[in-house]
């Protein structure tokens, strides 16, 4: 069954400088499995994060539509999480209070919430910090906070925007291999923003690749990787070297294409 | 090169002791850097640089303190003071905090009273206090409606402020999670403008003080501004130096007793105010 079904999206908006009708997502459609992990990646400002805000429901597409579960989507909803770049936690409240927060406004009762949110906490690794304050936390524990805070909510699909972007090298691929435990033992569907080939690779099912703007489905990767994955495995493996050439390849191709159009118009 | 600093870190350390330990005594730092405003104080006064009718020194006055306290006066006027602040912060809060949030909040109300704010604000309190007299007379309602007035507008700015600087992530995080607009409201737009908030209630407060001694100086019959001006009249200034110090020190006590604990309760234990290692 697919959980999510992205059908000829497309997205203008104008300058409110300039006045200029800007095209930020051409034409994208694909879909996404239930329990599938898939990236969207593009050369920067090819409008892979609009493509998500609109999944997300935070803007509104100018043509097109999003199916989650068979129906269309208005607005954001609980069932389409989202993990931020930003982290976005809720400074004010604590740990735990930060991953019971959609339980409460989706009218969980008080006494399960707290066991719900306790298990997530587990599950990211952030037992015994339940009365800490977000501010209290290193970058790569606030985003595995707000990792638990979505999947508490069991989400139709997590949505992912360059959630590992702001931490730094070591940390994310210790928060990469932790997210492929995680997707592994709970196969929840994910839908993965970033700009990083390794990640996206290692992480994913598939992987879209994205023209840039006005941004097209370029191709779309299946990875030939075995899971359980690791980052030691799988930097040896000819399969996960192969599939980053390709889609290196796929983006510089593009990117090539621009400078010339670019020589071209000039 | 190690050897060296290795030998010198006790000394430094046993050295930073006794000194981090006073600067840390809160006593200490409190009422430390008043010693030598005061010496400076007690030298002009002892040196007789102004005619005592002019210039009194701490002897002096803080012998009229203990004794405007002994009859009873200071107490009472204290009290007058006092009760006239909490009415004005009360309804200015009253008042200022929900307008500040519609205001805040809805983008037509914005349009509408942003000139009016402006404007408002831009005239003094005490620029309102003729024509207050001539409505409500030489009442509490006057100095209430002067307070109210001061309270207001900087609360309502800085709520407006407080309210853009809640992060738009923040905001599609608690609506992704599944919470309405009035959750949204409670739940993350309330707190998240807490820091802002705080600073205008903090200033609010400031110019409400100000605007206290400004009514009673000119419509008082009694309170801490009538005080002063009451002893400048009789040629008292024993009494206007009194009257100063106390405002400071009801200033401090106000800080210290309630915008400071509040502060470190909320913002500061949710690391807020270091504002942007949270959004990092």
């Amino acid at each position: 069954m697919k959980t999510l079904e992205i059908s000829g999206l497309h997205k203008q908006f104008v300058d409110s400088y300039t006045d200029e009708v800007v095209t930020a997502v051409g034409d994208v459609s694909f879909a996404v499995e239930q329990g599938e992990f898939i990236s969207v990646l593009g050369p920067s400002g090819c409008g892979k994060t609009t493509v998500l805000n609109i999944v997300a429901g935070f803007e509104k597409q100018t043509d097109g539509s999003v199916l989650v579960g068979g129906r269309e989507i208005s607005g954001p909803s609980p069932e389409r999480g989202v993990v931020f770049q930003s982290f976005a936690l809720f400074p004010w409240k604590t740990v735990l209070g930060n991953v019971v927060f959609g339980l409460r406004m989706r009218g969980v009762p008080r006494q399960e919430r707290e066991p719900i949110a306790r298990q997530y906490l587990d599950l990211v690794g952030l037992e015994g910090f339940e009365r800490k304050f977000p501010h209290e936390l290193s970058g790569g524990m606030q985003q595995r906070l707000g990792v638990a805070r979505v999947l508490a909510n069991e989400p139709e699909v997590m949505l992912m925007d360059e959630p590992f972007a702001s931490v730094d090298a070591q940390t994310r691929r210790k928060l990469q291999e932790d997210l492929t435990g995680i997707f592994e033992s709970k196969r929840p569907t994910v839908f993965f923003v970033t700009h990083d080939v390794d990640e996206a690779v290692f992480l994913s099912d598939r992987v879209v690749v994205l023209s840039s703007r006005p941004s097209q489905v370029n191709e779309i990767v299946t990875v030939p990787l075995e899971r359980p994955r690791d980052w030691r495995s799988v930097l040896d493996d000819p399969d996960f070297r192969h599939t980053v050439t390709h889609i290196t390849d796929l983006l510089s191709g593009d990117e090539s294409r621009v400078v010339q159009a670019d020589l071209d118009s000039a | 090169m190690s050897v060296s600093t290795d030998r010198a870190r006790p000394v430094a350390g046993r050295r930073r002791g006794w000194k981090h330990r006073l600067a840390q005594n809160g006593t200490v730092r409190t009422l430390g850097p008043f010693v030598p405003v005061v010496f400076l104080w007690w030298l002009v006064a002892e040196l007789d640089v102004f005619p005592s009718a002019f210039f009194v020194g701490p002897a002096t006055v803080l012998a009229e303190m203990a004794d405007l306290i002994y009859k009873g006066i200071l107490p009472s006027y204290l009290a007058d003071s006092l009760n006239r602040l909490w009415n004005g912060v009360l309804f200015g809060m009253l008042i200022g905090i929900p307008a500040g949030f519609v205001v805040a909040l809805s983008t037509w109300a914005r349009k509408l009273t942003w000139p009016l704010l402006m404007f408002f604000q831009a005239i003094a309190d005490i620029a309102w206090l003729p024509i207050v007299i001539v409505w409500f007379g030489f009442s509490l309602t006057a100095v209430t409606f002067v307070i109210v007035y001061t309270i207001v507008f900087p609360l309502m700015i800085s709520i407006v402020a407080g309210v853009e600087q809640v992060p738009r992530d923040v905001i599609r995080a608690a609506r992704s999670l599944g919470a309405g607009r009035f959750r949204v409201f409670t739940d993350v737009i309330v707190p998240g403008s807490l820091p802002s908030v705080a600073t205008g209630i903090r200033t609010g407060l400031g110019y409400g003080w100000r605007a206290l001694i400004a009514a009673e100086i000119i419509i008082g019959s009694s309170g801490l501004g009538f005080m002063m001006f009451d002893s400048r009249r009789a040629g008292e200034v024993t009494g206007v130096f009194v009257g100063m110090i106390v405002l400071g020190v009801l200033w401090f006590a106000l800080d210290a007793l309630v915008l400071a604990p509040f502060e470190r309760s909320t913002i500061e234990r949710w690391g807020m105010v270091k504002t942007a290692e949270v959004g990092r």
